[in-house]
């Protein structure tokens, strides 16, 4: 029988059923749909549209898709994972929307069902599991593996496995990976282990407390230090505090809610005496603020989420909003700004570190088209979905300005999915964080400030 | 894998994955769910297949194959249509032509450019607007919407009062007839050729007498100057007597907006507020364009008129910054009534201008005696009214009530003079409301010329002319909608 006799021996297709195939707790939200009128003015927002053409991958279809699985028209199975997860959860789309629709919402509640629903399988499922379950949420794991890099790195392996071709033997995009790593440094949680608080430079006015992030603290630790810097500079007590976790974000992009929801609890407990939640990684940040979706069926704890979600703030808003100290030294270079999507869509959060970045003296900023699309690291989807994850990196280096020295941005996923893509296609482009620039700029005040008192003392000798 | 699931599937889906590559079709359940409707939700139906063509010969070849196994097929663009156009009443093929995107040539000399029907509207504009140019007709779903939906529903937009709707910019058209046999429409720029003009006939035939598969198009230059307006008005025949007055002052205003209460509730709910008072009964947003000399005057003449019909505020646009703040809050105004409402049906009635405080009591009337609230966006400088008719679809009975609604809207406008469509196509929505403004052997003389070209009705079947339904849900909702209409 094919496909379409199946059809038409079922139910007409207009008929509406009210029996939902979502057969698990946390089902999306019908809220979240109703407000999609179906208009369409997400298309063109959306990557995967972009790049497939097809509706099944646009926001609108996918939200059409997740609430026909309510109304019993579909159910979670292959087909109809395959859109959801191809979904680069970008929200790109929720920008572009007239009605304000929660695509990404959607798509993250809808992903917890084909989760629960179909466990997954094969290498995939084994590499989700030992990221998501067995490294991310473990500290110590995370330090070991940052120390084994630094050992893969600094004892010459690298540069046997680079020349032997053992590299061959991994798949591409992992190798494409492989060859833009950070050289890796001290995790800060590791560095200021004994210190409570780490004081502000001169008179204290604020004090905040840090999420240092997973991946940021073994792959990026010399940003969370260039963040401390610029935090106690500008009049910041500084508190790391020890109980607290991944922020989840990669596990509820994946689906596994339940470890979304534990990681969740841990950070809210952890931060339970902070006043404000400092994050450098836009995709944390913004999962931070979203802590209140994960609670929709446990009242007391969505209370709880929803208080700690207004403390959080992103370094570059947070500094905008307060006031820095703006640097004073030239800082000679033409740069260019990457939104990372969940600063820009996800938290709104544009103009600040545009702001910290132009108020550099000596920084030139050139305007990047499509500043806003996503480069396609959207999380672990460059690993899960490496395919797709090319192709929307290849367009976004197509709208990278030639004649910049540096592409400046707020989240480590982007940075080394930038990274990829400067060495892949042959560009010469420093990937910065926006926080690294401007603690550059202020090093470079101070050093010249020692060289003239330097040189006060020896006129004075 | 592809490979393997597809042995299982119908031979005309194998066949159709030989012409177009086997990336390129659709068959799936779920895939398929994601084309059962456009921009117009109120019916839906699953299609048979979705075909992604890349060139001409494919289109003609995918057509050639659905003629000769009698299957429907319609094409399809991104599917922001408002009256259901390109939903698979039939269980069409659908021919999408997304990816068909290419601008193919930019002619400044002759103010021409070449584009595929895939081709994004605003796009366009965006590619040319560094060397000044711009293409004029600016429906609402620009951002998305593509240049080949454009022509089969000769697409409006808020600058058609001056610059024409897209019948007026089309220079020439490549078309796959139904039969699968290409033609080339072009007039090489000259304005009257001798003979019928087939690009009129083409251009709003909604996808019923062929494929569009390339497009030449008129290319504007970008105006000097532009300034624009915005007037808050406590009494909606205030506003509608001050459009009447700007219009025989003798200012043809490149756009002249009107918005009513709830639908400035539904914009400033939604995702680009700009502050408008909650309590105003009207607003009115212009635009005038051209030379730079006259338009201080001309925007000095506007100011006055809305004073003399006691506007509350009015004020120019101070930046382009402001300005598009004010036009993003307008145009995504159909989007904005899922902010305020589960479900929308818009309808699309045109009205001597003269006659709009006339009309927008009566449509105030239909709202009230529905207990449906309907919100008002139009035109008003071309009298092209866009009542939202909001409901719940949800609710048992709203669905047809928002429909009986819609069409009593229809009716009003074709009472007093005007006709039940401006921009947005009939489709499937007003198939039944042509009867309000054609009479039985009118459209059969139309339905005659449509068999002209597609005598086999395989293209778009049931679209545009009422005829028997032929998905007995469908016929159900329009027979109850008439029966409360009645």
């Amino acid at each position: 029988m094919s496909l379409r006799e199946t059809e038409l021996k079922g139910e007409p297709t207009c008929h509406t059923n009210s029996l939902s195939n979502y057969l698990w707790s946390d089902p999306p939200d019908e809220h979240k749909w109703a407000d999609c009128v179906h208009c369409g003015l997400c298309l063109e927002a959306c990557p995967t549209y972009e790049q497939t053409g097809q509706e099944q991958h646009s926001p609108r279809g996918r939200v059409h898709l997740i609430k026909s699985v309510a109304e019993g028209k579909l159910v979670v199975d292959d087909d109809f994972a395959d859109p959801v997860f191809v979904c680069l959860d970008c929200r790109a789309c929720t920008t572009a929307c007239p009605a304000d629709v929660d695509v990404g919402g959607l798509i993250e509640e809808a992903r917890g069902q084909v989760r629960q629903a179909m466990p997954l399988k094969g290498w995939r499922g084994m590499t989700s599991k030992f990221l998501l379950e067995g490294l991310f949420p473990h500290q110590s794991r995370l330090h070991s593996l940052g120390s084994l890099l630094k050992f893969y790195q600094k004892s010459g392996v690298q540069k046997v496995v680079r020349k032997t071709g053992l590299i061959n033997i991994m798949p591409k995009h992992l190798v494409e990976m492989e060859a833009i790593m950070p050289a890796i440094g001290t995790p800060v949680q590791k560095k200021y282990k004994e210190q409570k608080v780490i004081k502000a430079k001169g008179e204290t006015k604020r004090e905040v407390a840090m999420l240092t992030g997973c991946i940021m603290d073994v792959m990026f630790s010399d940003i969370n230090q260039s963040t401390i810097n610029v935090l106690t500079r500008n009049g910041n007590d500084v508190s790391i505090p020890k109980n607290q976790t991944c922020c989840g974000a990669l596990h509820v992009h994946a689906g596994d809610r339940e470890t979304g929801r534990k990681l969740a609890k841990q950070n809210i407990e952890a931060f339970n005496a902070a006043e404000k939640v400092i994050t450098n990684a836009a995709g944390c940040g913004c999962m931070l603020k979203e802590y209140p979706e994960l609670f929709r069926e446990e009242p007391e704890w969505r209370e709880k989420a929803e208080e700690f979600a207004q403390k959080v703030e992103d370094i570059s808003k947070y500094l905008y909003d307060t006031g820095y100290e703006k640097p004073k030294v030239e800082l000679k270079t033409r740069i260019t700004y990457h939104d990372a999507c969940h600063l820009a869509h996800g938290q709104g959060v544009r103009e600040q570190p545009r702001d910290l970045l132009i108020n550099i003296p000596g920084v030139e900023m050139v305007h990047m088209p499509n500043a806003d699309r996503c480069c396609g690291s959207a999380g672990v989807y460059n690993i899960t979905n490496p395919e797709m994850a090319g192709a929307v990196l290849e367009s976004k280096m197509e709208h990278v300005p030639e004649d910049v020295e540096m592409i400046s941005m707020g989240n480590p996923g982007c940075m080394l999915q930038m990274a990829v893509g400067v060495e892949k296609y042959g560009r010469n482009q420093k990937i910065v964080h926006t926080v690294q620039l401007l603690d550059l700029a202020y090093q470079k005040e101070d050093e010249k400030e020692r060289g003239n008192n330097g040189e006060k003392e020896h006129a004075n000798d | 894998m592809v490979k393997k699931s597809m042995q299982t599937i119908d031979k005309d889906i194998m066949n159709l994955a030989k012409i177009v590559g086997e990336k390129e079709i659709l068959f799936k359940q779920a895939d398929l769910l994601a084309y059962d409707c456009d921009g117009f939700t109120i019916h839906k139906h699953l299609p048979k297949a979705v075909v992604f063509p890349n060139s001409t010969k494919e289109v003609a070849e995918v057509v050639k194959y659905c003629n000769a196994n009698q299957l429907p097929f319609l094409a399809r663009g991104a599917g922001t249509g408002l009256s259901g156009g390109a939903i698979p009443l039939n269980g069409e093929v659908i021919i999408s032509l997304v990816k068909m995107k290419r601008l193919l040539s930019v002619d400044l000399e002759n103010r021409r450019a070449v584009v595929e029907p895939g081709f994004v509207n605003l796009k366009l504009t965006n590619s040319i607007a560094d060397k000044g140019y711009y293409y004029a007709p600016d429906p609402s779903s620009q951002y998305a919407c593509t240049i080949g939906g454009n022509v089969a529903e000769n697409a409006g937009g808020a600058h058609c009062l001056k610059y024409g709707v897209t019948t007026n910019h089309i220079l020439g058209l490549e078309v796959v007839m139904p039969s699968g046999e290409i033609i080339d429409i072009s007039t090489n720029g000259v304005l009257d050729l001798p003979g019928y003009d087939l690009l009129g006939l083409l251009t709003g035939s909604e996808g019923t007498l062929g494929i569009v598969t390339k497009i030449t198009v008129r290319i504007l230059k970008n105006p000097e100057a532009k300034q624009t307006v915005l007037a808050y008005f406590d009494k909606v025949e205030d506003g509608s007597q001050a459009v009447s007055d700007i219009i025989s002052s003798g200012i043809v205003p490149a756009a002249l907006e009107m918005m009513d209460k709830i639908a400035i509730e539904g914009v400033e709910s939604a995702a680009f507020p700009v502050g408008h008072p909650k309590d105003i009964e009207a607003l009115l947003l212009i635009e005038v364009d051209g030379i730079s000399v006259g338009i201080t005057e001309q925007i000095k003449q506007i100011l006055e008129v809305c004073k003399t019909r006691n506007v509350r505020e009015v004020k120019v646009a101070q930046s382009e910054e402001e300005r598009g703040r004010w036009w993003a809050n307008r145009k995504t105004g159909f989007g904005a009534m899922g902010a305020i409402s589960p479900d929308y049906l818009v309808q699309d009635g045109v009205i001597p201008r003269s006659r709009l405080p006339e009309v927008l009591a009566r449509i105030n009337k239909i709202s009230e005696e529905s207990g449906l609230r309907i919100a008002n966006i139009f035109h008003a400088g071309d009298g092209n009214l866009h009542p939202l008719v909001l409901f719940d679809a949800r609710q048992p009975g709203q669905t047809e009530k928002a429909l009986a609604a819609g069409s009593e809207c229809l009716r009003v406008c074709a009472d007093v003079g005007g006709t039940i469509t401006g921009e947005h196509g009939v489709g499937i929505e007003k198939r039944e409301e042509m009867r309000f403004v054609f009479t039985e052997r009118e459209i059969a003389a139309q339905t005659d010329i449509r068999d002209v070209f597609n005598p086999h009705n395989l293209l778009n079947a049931g679209k545009l002319f009422p005829s028997p339904g032929r998905c007995a849900e469908v016929k159900k909702e329009m027979k109850n909608g008439r029966e409360a209409f009645a």
